[in-house]
């Protein structure tokens, strides 16, 4: 492969799991709020929360793949 | 494993004299979860407390408001006080202790307030010290004002300036300046206006009289005064605590437990004379009972079982082994299984530790997390919660040493013996050779752990089901069959992962070889990407049998399956990340430690390396490990069967710390 498409295959692969990273953490950061605020009020909301505070993780996972695959490509 | 104790509905009747015995026995065995009655009726009506309670929570409130008198909320009896003793000196104690320690502790708080009265006065007058005027002379004319404070700038030439007849005292101090203002009662607002633009803060004299010199001098001999009265009676209230602190807190659970047991027929059935106990026992405890209460009571009291009805909810009691008793405190963290539930404790028992073992992957920060999770295991013997804790933190240091000596061979980060090709890099062989070579280097068998990750959430998830089949086969077979078709989906993924990996990885390559190779190898290349028609039809095959047991809203969440899946890279991920933090911090410190000349420097890289490396990789390893290794069981695994929501089995029993029964 040309080295410049490989260098813009790198650069895409970057922001495919940056941009993906950047959209978990903003999701996360507000279920986290939340999730700690229950967790206070109520222990027992630990494990609940966890799980709702892991959801958007989804999405980074998504970025990961897809840069995965671009490196593989 | 993997279920709860079974348990038995059962009733306990009696006679209503044998009513105390009975509550007696059942609180020495604790196996009876008691159902509170509620439906009172003409017959069955609620208990009366037994006649000792009222005594008891008196003689309990007494001792609890003592206990904050006297500061000993925290106290911990240094030996156990046997109860007959408890209630011989109790008596005594109570009329003494009630004659002293109220009058002394009101004594003490009223010095208190006393001497913060008297260093509140000091510190208002303080400013205004240099002005040398009694206090009484700053008010009560009638043609002119006097206002006091603090302001941040200096308000005299303003003052002068627009006001006329005033008198401006005032002295300079760190940071702001004392101001006393005499002017005409006509021109306070001029003043008041003045003095805001300068910042200013009004100071309220108090009420008492004399050149503020002299009241300061004369409060700070009454402190003094004060202060010795306060050390005399904490030195009384330091004996009344030596003599009877140990008294006082074993007796005050002696009594709550007294209390407890005499407010127990407040939550069951009685009749003019018999009682009825509702609840729940583990079915091999009945016999027990039995037997205890024929021997107690003298055949008054009886147990009966009852057949299980559909609609009941009995409470659940985790059980599980020793060794694996500990991991319940991830369970209790989420929610108690149901009673016909699987319990995982089992499971996470295997996966926790086997998942943090392998991210920590380091015989040196393995063994140094034993040491950790030993130390909090036998020094906070109190806590049940720290034992459990340091329990799991143990086992997972066990299998991070496991990791790190027989598959990655490195310790502190540092590998036994140099990589292939990178000689120069610091290595143990140059101390000391140590008869392991790495199986898996993190720096540069990135793929074979990813392949390996995947694998573990493969079996990992494939389990999950399969409880999930489990738990479901007996209430609704739809939802057990949605199971199967969900893990058609599962093998599909994985299929498909491990074609497109092929030979790349010692894992896949062995993997399509021996288990996978039942499957069939046929494929056919879209955009570039081999598709096994195997794994197609699986996933095929899964969703249609989707669609038909859970609806067609299930589909949606095929897409999260292989999220799940892909989700168990984070296991790589973390090793390769930890590894790559421990070389980063090695290679810039160790040429430091080991290629200086300087002593100082010698130092400073050696501390700067400990401190690092404790704290990245240790302390934050350890925390991001134990995170992401709970977070893989209960979000991918738990999802897939777990439903929680049980009751905790809570029988009726108390805990004795200081007091015992028999001594």
């Amino acid at each position: 492969m040309d080295p410049t498409q490989m260098g813009m295959a790198l650069v895409g692969a970057g922001i495919a799991i940056g941009a993906a990273g950047i959209g978990t953490g903003i999701a996360q950061g507000q279920v986290g709020a939340a999730a700690v605020g229950a967790t206070a009020e109520n222990p027992k909301m630990f494990g609940k929360g966890m799980i709702l505070m892991v959801l958007p993780e989804t999405i980074v996972i998504l970025g990961f793949v897809v840069a995965f695959l671009i490196m593989n490509a | 494993m993997l279920r709860p104790e079974e348990m038995t509905r059962a009733v306990v009747v009696g006679s209503i004299e044998s009513l105390d015995v009975t509550i007696e026995c059942l609180y020495e065995l604790g196996v009876l979860h008691l159902i509170d009655f509620t439906a009172q009726d003409e017959e069955f009506r609620l208990g009366q407390p037994l006649p000792k309670a009222s005594d008891a929570s008196q003689k309990l409130l007494k001792l609890r408001s003592m206990i904050r008198s006297l500061e000993i909320e925290g106290h911990k009896p240094s030996e156990t006080i046997g109860v007959p003793q408890l209630a011989m000196s109790l008596e005594q104690a109570l009329v003494t202790l009630d004659l002293n320690t109220s009058s002394k502790a009101e004594a003490r708080q009223r010095v208190q307030s006393l001497i913060r009265e008297k260093e509140s006065e000091m510190r208002t007058l303080e400013p205004f010290e240099s002005f040398e005027i009694p206090v009484e002379d700053y008010e009560g004319y009638e043609t002119i004002f006097s206002v006091l404070g603090v302001c941040r700038s200096d308000p005299e030439g303003d003052l002068r300036a627009r006001v006329r007849d005033i008198e401006v005292l005032k002295s300079q101090r760190k940071g702001d300046i004392a101001v006393a203002v005499f002017a005409r009662a006509e021109d306070r607002a001029e003043v008041t206006q003045v003095l805001t633009d300068h910042g200013f803060q009004e100071t309220k004299l108090p009420k008492v009289a004399g050149v503020p010199s002299r009241v300061i001098a004369r409060n700070r001999s009454e402190i003094a005064d004060l202060e010795k009265d306060l050390t005399r009676t904490e030195s009384d209230l330091e004996s009344i605590r030596k003599q009877f602190a140990d008294l006082i807190v074993a007796s005050e659970e002696h009594l709550s437990i007294e209390v407890l047991k005499a407010e127990t027929p407040l939550r069951i059935a009685t009749t003019a004379n018999s009682f009825v106990m509702d609840g729940w026992i583990p079915s091999s405890k009945v016999a027990g009972l039995q037997e205890a209460l024929n021997r107690l009571c003298c055949g008054l009291a009886f147990v009966e079982t009852l057949p299980v009805e559909k609609h009941d909810d009995p409470p659940v009691k985790l059980k599980n082994p020793v060794p694996v008793k500990p991991f319940e405190f991830f369970i209790d963290l989420v929610s108690t299984p149901k009673y016909d539930e699987i319990d995982p404790t089992i499971v996470l028992f295997i996966t926790f530790p086997l998942f943090f073992g392998f991210m920590i992957g380091d015989i040196g920060f393995g063994l140094g997390l034993m040491a950790l999770g030993a130390f909090i295991r036998f020094k906070f013997k109190d806590s049940a919660e720290a034992r459990k804790l340091g329990a799991i933190i143990l086992a997972g240091g066990f299998f991070a040493s496991v990791f790190g000596l027989f598959v990655f061979a490195e310790a502190f980060g540092v590998p036994f013996h140099a990589p292939e090709g990178a000689h120069d890099e610091y290595a143990w062989d140059g101390f000391v050779y140590i008869p392991f070579h790495h199986v898996l280097d993190k720096m540069h068998d990135i793929k074979e752990m990813l392949a390996l990750s995947l694998l573990a959430g493969w079996v990992h998830l494939t389990l999950g089901f399969v409880l999930g089949f489990v738990n479901h086969y007996r209430h609704e077979k739809k939802h057990a069959l949605a199971k199967v078709a969900w893990l058609m989906v599962l093998l599909g993924i994985f299929v498909e992962m491990m074609v497109i990996a092929g030979n790349a990885t010692v894992t896949s390559e062995f993997l399509n070889s021996t288990v996978l190779s039942p499957v069939p190898g046929a494929s056919v290349e879209l955009a570039g990407m081999e598709v096994s028609l195997s794994a197609v039809a699986l996933i095929v095959l899964g969703i249609v049998g989707l669609a038909l047991t859970e609806g067609p809203l299930a589909l949606s969440e095929v897409i999260g399956l292989f999220t799940n899946l892909v989700s168990y890279t984070r296991l790589a991920a973390l090793a390769v990340g930890k590894g790559a933090m421990a070389l980063a911090f090695n290679s810039m410190l160790l040429p430091l430690i080991f290629e200086s000349h300087s002593i100082a420097f010698i130092i400073m890289g050696a501390l700067a390396l400990f401190v690092t490396q404790m704290f990245f990789v240790f302390f934050l390893g350890a925390l991001s490990a134990g995170i992401q290794a709970i977070r893989l069981n209960y979000v991918e695994f738990f999802l897939k069967f777990f439903e929680g929501g049980g009751k905790e089995f809570s029988p009726l029993r108390y805990e004795r710390k200081y007091s015992v029964v028999s001594k």
